[in-house]
């Protein structure tokens, strides 16, 4: 969103975005494109403020999940040690009983 | 993560414990027999405190998603926590060893997870938007799908560890079917 001054006039333009290209679109000048401005502005905040309330609610969010995270991390290590210690070994992915010598 | 959330985390010792046997499980995999000696021996003697702590904290943390996912109603806290006693005794059985407890923790952790995650999304994907509500950001939408998918593997990879461990311990070989189709 820009304004752009000719000749001593201020004239409004947006920005839009069309796939990969900008395009920039002529609103108008004086006191109607100055209206349509002080909207845009203030629909750019609240669109501003929705990205960051989302963004809090994420981080809310992942700090929930994080705990599961940990135990099951835990969980894989203990389970790992338990069947190594039991005699078991991985061949391919897949879990066998070590031949004993 | 925020401070409230501390509780929800292993303590210090439990992870040193834990780094300790994961350093020795991939030195006696690598076929150090002096690793795999220690290993039984912290197997013995320290795993089955760490396997209580880590229980102890899994619980802890169920309790934490319930309330979120219950959104405060006392009703649906009571329902999701019975429902888990019930999870927690089909899944462990009879008589479960103290790993078999932890495994079985960790599955209905992972499930509550994924229940979670499955109700925040579907309420997203609603054909009809209730009045007044606004629809998520797409990225929002996406960082939610992936947080769904991570649980779904979770959930899924933490029943396998529980059925191996079961395989294995009882030492009984897997099932296998043969089916025989004449063709004429």
């Amino acid at each position: 969103m820009a304004w752009e001054t000719r000749n001593g006039r201020s004239y409004y333009y947006r920005s839009v975005r069309c796939g990969d290209e900008v395009h920039k679109v002529y609103v108008g000048s004086g006191e109607l494109a100055r209206i349509v401005h002080e909207r845009d502005v203030i629909s750019r905040a609240a669109e501003e403020h929705g990205r960051q309330e989302e963004r809090r609610e994420l981080e809310r969010l992942e700090a929930l999940c994080a705990p599961v995270l940990e135990l099951s991390e835990a969980a894989e290590i203990l389970t790992r040690a338990h069947l190594i210690a039991g005699g078991f070994r991985r061949h391919k992915g897949e879990w066998r009983r070590a031949r004993i010598p | 993560m925020p401070e409230s959330l501390e509780r929800y985390r292993l303590p210090a010792e439990v992870q040193e414990r834990l780094e300790e046997l994961e350093e020795l499980s991939e030195k006696a995999e690598e076929g150090d027999k002096e690793a795999c000696r220690e290993l039984k021996r912290a197997v013995r003697e320290s795993a089955p405190a760490v396997i209580a702590r880590a229980s102890d904290v899994s619980r802890r943390a169920q309790h934490m998603l319930i309330e979120t996912a219950s959104g405060g109603s006392k009703l649906t806290q009571y329902a999701l926590s019975g429902r888990l006693d019930v999870m927690r005794e089909e899944i462990a059985g009879d008589n479960p060893t103290p790993l078999e407890v932890l495994l079985t923790e960790q599955v209905v952790s992972c499930w509550l997870w994924l229940t979670l995650f499955d109700v925040l999304n579907s309420a997203q994907f609603q054909r009809k938007f209730p009045d007044g509500a606004k629809r998520a950001s797409p990225s929002y939408l996406r960082h939610m799908v992936k947080l769904q998918e991570s649980a779904h593997r979770r959930f899924i990879s933490s029943i396998q560890a529980l059925a191996r461990v079961r395989k294995l311990q009882a030492g009984t070989p897997g099932v296998q079917f043969n089916t025989q189709i004449n063709l004429r």
